[in-house]
């Protein structure tokens, strides 16, 4: 039984084979037609999936879709009128997008992959519960989503049990703590949908004096729902999503290129603040109405990594499940998942424990592309491959880092990687300097092997995706400036030696020298471009960057080495 | 003198190279690269879709039991559930490795099978040999067997011909108007102003050939007039490297290597060893070389591993075996 999973047209376009339960591929088309969040029909992803998988076009049987297009249609329409005349000419930007494209897919499959079967459609929402609960460890758990938007629900809760899943109750547009967190993200002179990480770290460089503002403007109920003032937003107005209002309120917006100022950091953190304790006050009701033990989360909104730590430590749940894919890609293995278990009641037989699902190439591919390059590289086997890299890491060199299968899903977790010595105070100015021209203020990550991880953070449980943000121990802080962020907190991601025991080996390599069983990892892309995803796209950062070496697979190149 | 980037030799005015070592050819490659175009498998599926038979074949497959033309007959057949009809043409120099491939391919994958054999063409490849001619043998075979081969699909009514033909033998998709031996592309200029050449004067002094078509232009305006008809190569759109399929048609056609071949891993028939010699003194290099220099181009092989894969290292006695049997001895 072969289902393929789709999510696209809004952001994060995605596709995923799923094959007798198992998910054999899962890929984002952004690393194929590399546009950052591609949100077109995910044909590269979609071929990717069918070849890796080993099957053809026509041994797909379901293919599911991550959400309700007429549903969403209605949604659309219904909003355009509620705010016409002002939505005029939202109305004719969005109107042939969704006669095109968006209201036909069955057509669209059968003219772009030739697929004449049957599709069926998932709630968004249902889709992000799915894709958590259903690749989860646990046999049963409450479920909680919370992203901008999907048909009408913007959060949603309920639980999982086995195969199925049941959503108890949801909160519907316009309240929404996504959106609120893109609009922010806009205002704040950053992409929405894009850069909301980026608020995320801004926001620990400030102070919440703004946070009752935003409890005027989101009435937050006993059980954590919330109505939100529409006066302060434009949702559908025009080309801003915030209101004359909410500048009166908060000041004038950021441009992309003004100076950030103590008000910009400021209005992030009362934000941050404010989105944890919505998602608190939501997470504790919810376990006193399921009174289950275990929490699945999903949605854009959970690649928080600040509000997961939060949940996890204040929410009364005792284990929580996050897939590396947790924003819309995910979609896409949710609606496989919840077609292939909750629909057609085929019990649950796999467990997502990591993230690499995405193309590999072989060394025989790796060797051309070096050698078309002319570029001069050494072969190394893995024990020599791992020191040698440990020991130009220890030296304070930016490597590049190209392992096995891309991973799924917005973080690179080893094998998409650029690594450096985070024991190096000054690898922040020199990583953004070097290679990723990112704002100061935002912070590189810790990968550590798994099983040091509780000497250096204050965390209970795994985190092998990196959404969680623990603080980093008082006595460490100083061993590993590199990747502690200005709160005290560090965005970790925990190595396990049986998910990826060629990176495990490295970290466990530059320990020896270092005595420290870390290093920094940092996504495999240059600014605004999506993480590389082939040995060709990694030569090209490469060589468009000044990182000191690239490993692909078994081969060293270094900077030095490089032939123009 | 061979190009730094391929494996094109100097051979003016067609190709020249630059003050780095960089060839014309590769040159004018870099000027047009597009980013990031890749086919892709739907792509292929397409356009199987919008040239779709209602007639009992679904694609004529030209098979000649190489590696990529027996993988193509497998993935029709197989990937694509179609139903071909495998042909297979031997100009009376075919192999016996070669035809064993076809006949087990064609044998395990239960497909209907025309073959055509005819020593038709043996009179032009002699007058090649013995007069020296310039004109390429391959060239002027792949003439006849494209002919040959329209006019099959037209005959059974299919509009799809299948090729193998990897990504370093043809430039653009879909067309076979736009495949590599045009005399437009300065790589093959003076080998199909040779082999026209000789058609022209050949043609007009032996009414055996008075049919044969002049060029691969003539070849298609033919076809044009008879049925509309596209040629396509699953490989131009499958991501799927020689070594992969090769291992597949081994497992599951019972696909042997053979014995002798030119290029290396390659399969051909016995004139190829004396259209590779001729070519080579002719020009100092080969349609090989040319079909090799584009698959470095598109980083799908190392000029390392063309240049090996290219050697020449068949014997005299070979080519004086198969020159035997067209009258000619090559001399010491």
């Amino acid at each position: 039984m072969n289902i393929l999973g789709i999510s696209c047209y809004y952001h994060d376009s995605a596709a995923c084979l799923i094959k007798d339960g198992i998910i054999i591929a899962a890929a984002q088309e952004e690393r194929f037609n590399r546009i950052k969040n591609s949100f077109c029909f995910p044909v590269n992803a979609i071929n990717y999936c069918i070849q890796e998988s080993n099957i053809t076009f026509l041994d797909i049987d379901y293919v599911g879709f991550y959400e309700k297009p007429f549903l969403k249609f209605h949604r659309v329409i219904l909003d355009h009128l509620k705010t016409w005349p002002f939505s005029f000419l939202n109305f004719l930007d969005s109107m042939p997008k969704w006669l095109q494209d968006r209201l036909t897919l069955p057509l669209t499959l059968e003219k772009e992959i030739g697929f004449k079967g049957k599709t069926l459609f998932v709630k968004h929402h249902l889709s992000h519960a799915a894709s958590s609960f259903l690749v989860s460890p646990f046999d049963q758990a409450a479920i909680l989503t919370c992203d901008g938007i999907g048909e009408w629900a913007t959060l949603a809760y309920g639980i999982g049990r086995g195969n199925q899943i049941k959503i108890y109750n949801e909160l519907r547009y316009p309240h929404s703590l996504g959106l609120l967190y893109s609009t922010l993200t806009a205002y704040l002179g950053f992409s929405a949908n894009q850069e909301e990480g980026t608020v995320m770290a801004l926001a620990s460089c400030g102070n919440p004096v703004f946070l009752d503002k935003f409890r005027k403007i989101f009435v937050i109920k006993p059980d954590g729902s919330f109505i939100l003032d529409t006066s302060y937003f434009n949702f559908n107005k025009g080309r801003r999503m915030y209101s004359n209002k909410f500048i009166k309120t908060f000041g004038n917006d950021r441009k992309f290129n003004d100076i950030l100022e103590t008000r910009h950091c400021d209005i992030a953190c009362s934000l941050q603040k404010f989105v944890e304790e919505v998602l608190i006050t939501i997470t504790r009701n919810i376990y006193n109405e399921t009174k289950m033990e275990k929490l699945c989360l999903a949605g854009g909104s959970f690649l928080n990594c600040v509000v997961n730590n939060k949940i996890l430590e204040d929410s009364l749940f005792k284990e929580i499940f996050i897939q590396p894919a947790a924003g819309d890609a995910g979609g896409a293995l949710g609606a496989a998942a919840y077609i292939y278990h909750s629909i057609l009641k085929k019990n649950r037989n796999y467990i997502m424990t990591h993230p690499y699902l995405g193309p590999a190439f072989s060394a025989s591919q790796i060797r051309r592309i070096l050698l078309n390059f002319n570029l001069i590289f050494k072969e190394f086997n893995e024990t020599e491959l791992t020191k040698q890299v440990a020991e130009r890491l220890a030296k304070n060199q930016i490597v590049g880092w190209f392992q096995g299968r891309a991973e799924f899903g917005p973080r690179a977790l080893g094998n998409r990687s650029i690594l450096a010595n985070p024991c190096n105070p000054q690898v922040k100015e020199l990583l953004n300097s070097k290679v990723k021209k990112r704002e100061p203020f935002r912070p590189y990550a810790p990968a550590v092997l798994e099983e040091r991880a509780d000497e250096f953070f204050e965390m209970r449980c795994k985190s092998p995706f990196m959404l969680l943000a623990p603080k980093v121990k008082e006595g460490k802080r100083t061993l590993i400036p590199g990747v502690v962020h200005v709160d005290g907190t560090a965005r970790v991601q925990t190595v396990s030696k049986d998910t990826n025991p060629r990176f495990w080996q490295l970290i466990k390599d530059f320990e020896n020298i270092t005595g420290v069983p870390i290093v920094l990892n940092t996504s495999f892309n240059l600014r605004r471009e999506p993480i590389v995803c082939s040995p060709e796209d990694a030569v090209g950062s490469f060589r468009k960057s000044k990182m000191d070496c690239l490993v692909l697979e078994n081969y060293v190149v270094d900077k030095r080495g490089l032939v123009e | 003198m061979i190009c730094k980037k391929c494996v094109l030799p100097e051979s003016k005015p067609d190709i020249w190279l630059n003050e780095e070592g960089i060839c014309n050819v590769c040159l004018g490659h870099e000027k047009e690269k597009q980013p990031r175009n890749k086919t892709l498998e739907t792509d292929f599926i397409k356009l199987l879709k919008m040239y779709k038979s209602s007639g009992k074949y679904d694609c004529l497959v030209m098979c000649s039991g190489g590696k990529d033309s027996t993988s193509a007959l497998y993935y029709m057949k197989k990937r694509y559930k179609l139903n071909p009809l495998a042909f297979t043409f031997d100009h009376g120099f075919e192999t016996e490795d070669a035809m064993e491939n076809v006949k087990n391919a064609v044998e395990v994958l239960g497909v209907d099978f025309l073959f055509f054999k005819t020593e038709f063409m043996k009179d032009m490849f002699s007058e090649i040999i013995k007069t020296q001619s310039k004109a390429s043998i391959c060239h002027l075979c792949s003439i006849w067997y494209m002919d040959l081969t329209f006019k099959m699909a037209a005959k059974f009514n299919i509009p799809i011909i299948i090729a193998g033909w990897t990504k370093g033998q043809s430039t653009k998709q879909p067309l076979m108007s736009r495949c590599g031996c045009s005399m437009h592309q300065p790589e093959f200029h003076s080998m199909a102003k040779s082999t026209n050449d000789f058609l022209d004067k050949y043609i007009k002094s032996n009414p055996k050939y008075k049919d044969f078509p002049k060029s691969m232009e003539e070849v298609l305006s033919r076809a044009k007039i008879r049925q509309k008809c596209v040629v396509l190569s699953p490989h131009w759109f499958l991501p799927f490297d020689p070594e992969t399929y090769v291992e597949m048609i081994k497992k599951e056609l019972k696909w042997k290597l053979p014995k002798l071949s030119y290029p290396e891993n390659s399969t051909n028939c016995y004139l190829n060893f004396i259209s590779v010699y001729n070519t080579m003194r002719d020009y100092g290099y080969t349609h090989y070389h040319v079909e090799m220099s584009k698959l470095i181009r598109e980083g799908l092989l190392t000029r390392e591993e063309a240049l090996k894969s290219l050697e020449v290292n068949f014997p005299k006695e070979l080519l004086n075996s198969i020159g035997s049997r067209l009258g000619y001895r090559f001399s010491d």
